[in-house]
């Protein structure tokens, strides 16, 4: 059940530093380096009156992994390196899953690694990849193709777009719900990482 | 004697025709150890238990395939779960969990998801913090991983059974699915796993010939479409299979070095073929007269009693060819003549052999008197066959070929007591070398009863197992805990208990994991109890505000009625959970009983603590039960072989006196003594099966050291020449064993091996008494 959310994620992290520069011609991220910013989310469940808003920040570490910091409407932090996933409320961890538990969280990195370096292929083995670009930005869409086992991926679609770097992201499921991201505030930095973020991504990580 | 002689046919008849109705109906061998067991500790629920358990284990197993392209892998995995399931070899194969599996599972749970509550909820709820579980939730809806939908929301708001679920026990803790195959990584090696149930017994010869044939057929294919491509394979049937079938190439060249050589030294030595008729004859009549009077007694037989009897009634090898070999005395024209020669020396053989073997009936072991029953019964017969049978049948006039071979056979005896004391050096520098060599070898000698570390298990399958354990994780040993209550609940509250006490010891280290019902089954009670703390501790509190927040609807239908207990019986077969039915014996005992799988055992004895702790469990170890009785079982052997050694000097005392009987009582008390060290310089322990050789090698010693007492000068060579045959037939029948790779088979071999050699050398020296030296030096004059 996990899954399509995982991509998603993934998704949006491996789009992001494509979107510095020239997209799809060379690695925009080099190890050390790191991306961060800002980041709204809108779910809309069908049923519920009002769509779920939370926002915080994000950053992504070349060769080290992801955290997910939501801030409202209350602090929790997702880590995702390739050790696995870890989750905090309000710093205490609540769920850690190790990667060899995961393997599809393993596949992913492959993925992400692919992309981050230009190369699509790896994501191509699951989605169907559609790419424009135009003078305002650019856009890609994403669609799954039909797995061994279709009921593990209730993903209709995932788009992207983005100008110099991912503006929204837009994820559809099955059931009608889906989920709006937009970006801000991103920055590109190649300083050592520090605090809570270095602590969670190089020590505690799970 | 004509007389005798028709009697013991009659009943010989008599005998066999019994063997042969018992054998023509079906006579069940017994085959477990337990039943070897004194009477007392026996339980046939733990025997059935036991039974179950290794069923379960057995007729499993693992597969893993890898490969660095993940679709590979994929499809190897595929093609070979094809393969298995239509091969009709396989009562199930798993390959694909389908989401709709876990689906179903969640479906058939979702009544009861208020009553289902994971330990750590249960407590948090039980100390008043709901309002974590609040947040949790919170940050599950909110998250980026999120996995609730507004008709979840509002049926299980705090999205308890999603929690439940995860937490469930794993038993592959490595692996988890994807893409509905379960899978892992290593590097860059992607791994798929196939588990498969036998649809046979994997002991059942034809049957594992067959499955591993056809198995290794498959991965053959396989490879030859993807020769890099990784297959570890785990489960008792390749192992039994492996080892099937090195016992049987090793088996039939040793009966066939063993049976060739004998016939060929008989042949040898009497130029004709009668003596080997005769032989057969007298250890035959034994075989078939002890087999029948123990299933009379006995009403059946265990394979290991049969086996040890068979082995001890070879002695009465010794007898007959003790009367064979009188055939070379040229003055013992008649076959009256040569029986009147050597009957006081069978007798007394007979006579201590018999002390050796009755002494086992004196051991509270069911296992060891059906030994000495069988064994004394055909020893008793073959005696009656050689004393009243074997005149008749030899009729022929004294061997006159056999100067050479008198000779050669008379040698040994000179070495011990020729005039000019010409082997002086030579004797003392060997008594010398044996001495220290044995003195080593007492101090490498210690006693080993678990003999699962000296069985000879296939090098490249246990390579397979290891890396296979390092990538799943499995490390279940055969250790289990048995849990009885007069019903399912009290079973389930039983192990709720138990449950505790197990997580504090994985806590702990004792052990890595388990697997019980209750795990995923709480109890009726433990249900009843989560719906209270669900409804007061967090429905009442924190339901109104969270729904507010979410923006649910008003009137959301958070259903909190009891829908009774879930059973095992909600568990759908073929779910991811379809094992837990296994663990389930309760059916036609009356009661209720659960098997807890128990992985990683780490230290036992706390873990035994912790059954104890509990009324109603036991901590039942299969292996270690073996363990125990196998050492249970030497510590009686070497007792009785002590006792037999005692009761049988009065008897040697009484014929020979203090000086002789001493005499006579020396070459078997060396072989007894000196053999378990000797054979422990060769890194072979003492065993229970080397205590059984033992009490062949005793009552060996005395045979021959009375054959050599009884005889006098001018017969000395032709008894030689029968103690030398005995002992020579006696190596190639037993001690050739000692080459086997089957533990016990080797321990008993060698053991016999060395004991009979020693018992042969110092034969000799039981005869040289004053009397025999002062015929010798009137011979010698």
């Amino acid at each position: 059940m996990m899954r399509p959310l995982w991509f998603a994620l993934l998704l949006v992290i491996a789009a992001a530093p494509l979107a510095l520069g020239r997209p799809l011609e060379q690695p925009p991220l080099r190890p050390g380096e790191s991306l961060s910013g800002r980041f709204v989310q809108e779910r809309h469940l069908a049923g519920l009156t009002a769509p779920l808003v939370s926002e915080g920040r994000f950053l992504l570490a070349a060769g080290k992994g992801l955290v997910w910091h939501t801030e409202k409407p209350f602090d929790t932090t997702i880590v995702i390196t390739p050790a696995g996933l870890l989750q905090l409320v309000d710093g205490r961890e609540v769920q850690r899953l190790p990667a060899a538990r995961a393997p599809l969280l393993a596949r992913l990195y492959t993925m992400l690694g692919g992309a981050l370096g230009g190369d699509w292929s790896a994501m191509a083995q699951d989605f169907s990849v559609e790419r424009r670009s135009g003078e305002a930005g650019w856009t890609i869409l994403l669609k799954p193709l039909a797995g061994d086992d279709p009921a593990a991926v209730p993903l209709q679609s995932i788009a992207i777009a983005g100008s110099a770097f991912v503006d929204s992201v837009e994820i559809h499921r099955p059931n009608g719900d889906w989920d709006h991201l937009t970006f801000s505030n991103e920055v590109r930095s190649s300083a050592p990482l520090a605090g809570a973020d270095a602590r969670l991504l190089e020590t505690d990580a799970p | 004697m004509k007389r005798a002689a028709l009697l013991w046919l009659v009943l010989v008849l008599a005998a066999s025709a019994y063997l042969l109705t018992r054998l023509l109906g079906g006579v069940q061998f017994q085959t477990d150890f337990t039943a070897l067991l004194p009477q007392e500790e026996r339980d046939p629920g733990v025997q059935q238990a036991k039974d179950r358990v290794a069923q379960i284990l057995n007729r499993r197993i693992v597969v893993l395939i890898g490969d660095r392209e993940r679709a590979t892998a994929r499809a190897a995995g595929a093609a070979l779960a094809e393969e298995l399931r239509h091969s009709g070899l396989t009562a199930s194969v798993t390959y694909t969990t389908s989401g709709d599996g876990l689906r179903k599972l969640g479906e058939s749970f979702f009544r009861y998801r208020f009553g289902l509550l994971t330990a750590g909820d249960r407590a948090l709820l039980q100390q008043g913090r709901g309002e974590e579980i609040v947040a949790r939730a919170l940050a599950s809806v909110y998250g980026p991983i999120g996995i609730a939908d507004a008709n979840l929301l509002r049926h299980d708001p705090f999205l308890l059974l999603p929690t439940y679920l995860a937490d469930l026990p794993r038993p592959l803790p490595r692996l988890a699915p994807d893409d509905g195959v379960l899978s892992t990584q290593d590097g860059q090696e992607h791994y798929v796993l196939i588990t498969a149930e036998l649809a046979g017994d994997p002991f059942a010869l034809a049957f594992a010939d067959r499955f591993v044939a056809r198995f290794d057929q498959a991965e053959q294919r396989l490879r030859a479409a993807t020769p890099d491509l990784r297959v570890l394979r785990l489960g008792t049937i390749f192992y039994a299979e492996a080892g099937a079938a090195a016992a049987t190439r090793e088996t039939s060249a040793i009966s066939i070095v063993s049976l060739l050589g004998t016939v060929l030294l008989v042949l040898a030595v009497f130029r004709a073929l009668r003596p080997l008729g005769l032989t057969l004859l007298a250890i035959g009549t034994g075989v078939i007269c002890a087999f029948a009077v123990s299933l009379w007694l006995f009403g059946t037989l265990h394979v290991a009693a049969l086996l040890f009897g068979v082995s001890l009634i070879g002695i009465a090898l010794d007898y007959c060819l003790q009367y064979l070999t009188a055939r070379f005395n040229p003055e013992d024209g008649t076959p009256a003549q040569r029986l009147r020669r050597v009957l006081p020396g069978i007798v007394l053989g007979i006579t201590t052999t018999l002390i050796g073997y009755l002494t086992l009936l004196l051991a509270p072991f069911p296992g060891l008197r059906q030994v000495a029953v069988f064994s004394a019964v055909g020893l008793v017969a073959s005696f009656a066959t050689v004393l009243l049978w074997l005149p008749a049948l030899d009729q022929a006039a004294p061997l006159a070929h056999g100067e050479g071979l008198l000779r050669a056979a008379g040698w040994l005896w000179e070495f011990w007591e020729e005039p000019r004391r010409r082997y002086r050096w030579p004797r003392q520098v060997l008594c010398a070398a044996l001495a220290v060599a044995a003195l080593l070898g007492a101090w490498r000698l210690r006693a080993e009863d678990d003999i699962r570390r000296y069985e000879a298990l296939s090098p490249p399958l246990k390579q397979q197992e290891a890396e296979l354990r390092r990538l799943t994780g499995i490390n279940g040993g055969t250790e289990f805990l048995l849990v009885r209550a007069a019903d399912e609940e009290s079973a389930l509250e039983t192990e709720e208990s138990l449950l505790d006490r197990l997580q504090q010891g994985k806590a702990e280290g004792v052990l890595s994991g388990f697997q019980a019902i209750a795990q995923v089954i709480p109890s009726a009670a433990r249900q009843r109890d989560n719906r209270t703390l669900v409804r007061d501790r967090l429905m009442a509190p924190f339901l109104a505000s969270y729904d507010e927040r979410l923006g649910l609807p008003a009137g959301a239908a958070h259903d909190v009625g009891d829908p009774g207990p879930l059973t095992l019986a909600a568990i759908p077969a073929g779910s991811p959970l379809a094992l837990l039915h296994d663990l389930d014996l309760g059916a036609g005992t009356g009661g209720a009983m659960h098997v807890v799988l128990l992985y990683g055992v780490a230290r036992l004895g706390a873990l035994r603590q912790i059954a104890e702790a509990v009324p109603g469990v036991r901590l039942i170890d299969p292996v270690g039960d073996l363990t125990r009785l196998l050492g249970q079982y030497r510590r009686r052997a070497v007792l009785v072989l002590a006792l037999s050694a005692l009761l049988m000097l009065p008897v040697v005392y009484w014929r020979y006196g203090l000086r002789g009987g001493m005499r006579v009582a020396l070459p078997p008390a060396i072989a007894v003594l000196a053999t378990p060290p000797l054979v422990a310089l060769a890194g072979v322990p003492f065993t229970f099966f080397n205590a059984m050789a033992l009490v062949l090698v005793l009552s060996v010693g005395f045979d021959y050291a009375v054959f050599c007492r009884e005889t006098d000068a001018a017969h000395r060579p032709a008894t030689m020449l029968g103690v030398w045959l005995a002992m020579a037939t006696t190596l190639l029948s037993f001690g050739l064993l000692g080459a086997s790779r089957v533990f016990a088979v080797h321990a008993f071999g060698i053991t016999l091996l060395v004991g009979t050699l020693l018992a042969f050398f110092a034969a000799p020296v039981a005869g040289t008494s004053t009397t025999n030296r002062s015929r010798l030096s009137q011979g010698g004059q």
